[in-house]
């Protein structure tokens, strides 16, 4: 059932409800696209929200097979993207909570910005750019993890305060606060750092 | 949730502001034009979201390419289920066979005839009418995508034959009409 190279490249043209759409009536091939259209931010997302490289893709794994059983329950193709992100956020919520169980196998080796280095195809211009990101990222670690999700949440899956509310289960009062929180803070990093 | 350090002398709270950022909504919009302090508190939460979509930017380009390898390997290890959809019987020649078809292979036989047209992609399609009764007639409603550029009632009328043919040849259903819906033009990628 999976398309020739050609038909696969063609695909990779098409909009994403057009291949929700196929994916829901089984086009594993439209289901493949949408994966590799979308793997890298649903990637960047879960590594930020999990901490760790190999949870990470656990949680892009998990939110594949989740999806491809849940397509036909998505009533508007189009939003497809946001509904994938929603249930990346989710899952990696759910690792976080399972390895708080397991800390003791938190592996150093895994951790997301272990081994980060300015990319070498930086050009000089950006330098700057890139060290004030660098500058974030650490700031960003240091926040409480609450907080943290709050802001990945919002700033990385674009989501509304109810739905990050349903996703860590507390109420989108609590969501407002926290976030405030963690943005003054960032906010407050960054211009000592500037 | 107050904070002292975080509320403003003009009596507002960085925390309105950032939820003023999300929602568009504050208690008197027509203050923020002419307070100092909540303009200088706005601009520096924009620009902590300028960074955070920098940031953004930066992990989705370490995340790597969707057709790299670890895409692949995760795609390998779904194991996706197949979608059969209704059973659609099939005559047979000893009346003890019983034979079928299943509505996914006939959605995977009409999207292939879609898709080898150049510039033309299948989207959903639908079989309406009681497949699993042999003779209902039964209604294929197809959507297609089609690269600007290409007469769209041509394409369709093609296709529309095209499809009638093959599923004469490749089912036993009983095609009361093939419906056509364009429902995206797609740019040609340069």
């Amino acid at each position: 059932m999976t398309g020739s190279p050609a038909a696969q490249h063609q695909l990779d043209l098409v909009p994403d409800a057009l291949l929700a759409g196929r994916a829901a009536d089984g086009d594993t091939a439209a289901f493949e696209a949408l994966a590799r259209r979308h793997g890298p931010l649903m990637r960047a997302t879960a590594r930020r929200l999990t901490g760790s490289l190999a949870d990470a893709d656990d949680v892009v794994q998990e939110t594949l097979v989740q999806a491809w059983k849940q397509l036909d329950s998505l009533r508007d193709p189009a939003a497809v993207k946001g509904w994938l992100l929603r249930i990346v956020g989710s899952r990696s919520i759910d690792y976080l909570r399972k390895r708080r169980n397991h800390a003791d196998l938190d592996d150093a080796e895994n951790h997301v910005d272990q081994h980060t280095r300015p990319r070498p195809e930086d050009p000089e211009g950006n330098a700057l750019s890139s060290s004030r990101v660098e500058a974030l990222k650490a700031a960003l670690a240091a926040l409480p993890e609450e907080q943290r999700r709050c802001w990945v949440l919002k700033e990385f899956n674009d989501q509304s305060y109810e739905e990050i509310a349903l996703t860590l289960n507390i109420s989108p009062d609590s969501v407002r606060g926290r976030l405030a929180r963690a943005r003054i803070t960032l906010a407050r990093r960054m211009e000592e750092w500037r | 949730m107050n904070y002292p350090r975080d509320t403003l002398e003009c009596g507002h709270s960085l925390a309105e502001l950032s939820a003023y950022l999300d929602t568009g909504q504050i208690a008197d919009p027509a203050h923020l034009d002419s307070c100092p302090e909540c303009q200088a508190g706005l601009a520096s939460l924009r620009k902590l979201s300028a960074l955070g979509s920098e940031l953004l930017s930066s992990d989705v380009a370490d995340a790597g390419s969707g057709s790299d390898d670890w895409m692949q390997s995760i795609l390998d290890n779904l194991r996706l289920e197949l979608r059969p959809g209704r059973s659609i019987p099939l005559q047979s020649v000893h009346p003890d066979d019983t034979l079928w078809e299943t509505e996914g292979s006939i959605s995977a036989l009409i999207r292939s005839v879609v898709d080898a047209h150049p510039g033309t992609a299948a989207g959903k399609c639908r079989l309406h009418g009681d497949v699993t009764t042999p003779g209902t007639l039964i209604t294929v409603e197809v959507e297609i995508a089609v690269v600007y550029g290409h007469s769209m009632e041509e394409r369709a009328d093609q296709l529309r034959e095209e499809l009638a043919r093959t599923l004469a040849t490749h089912t036993e259903l009983a095609i009361e009409a093939i419906n056509i819906t364009v429902t995206d033009v797609l740019e040609e990628q340069p």
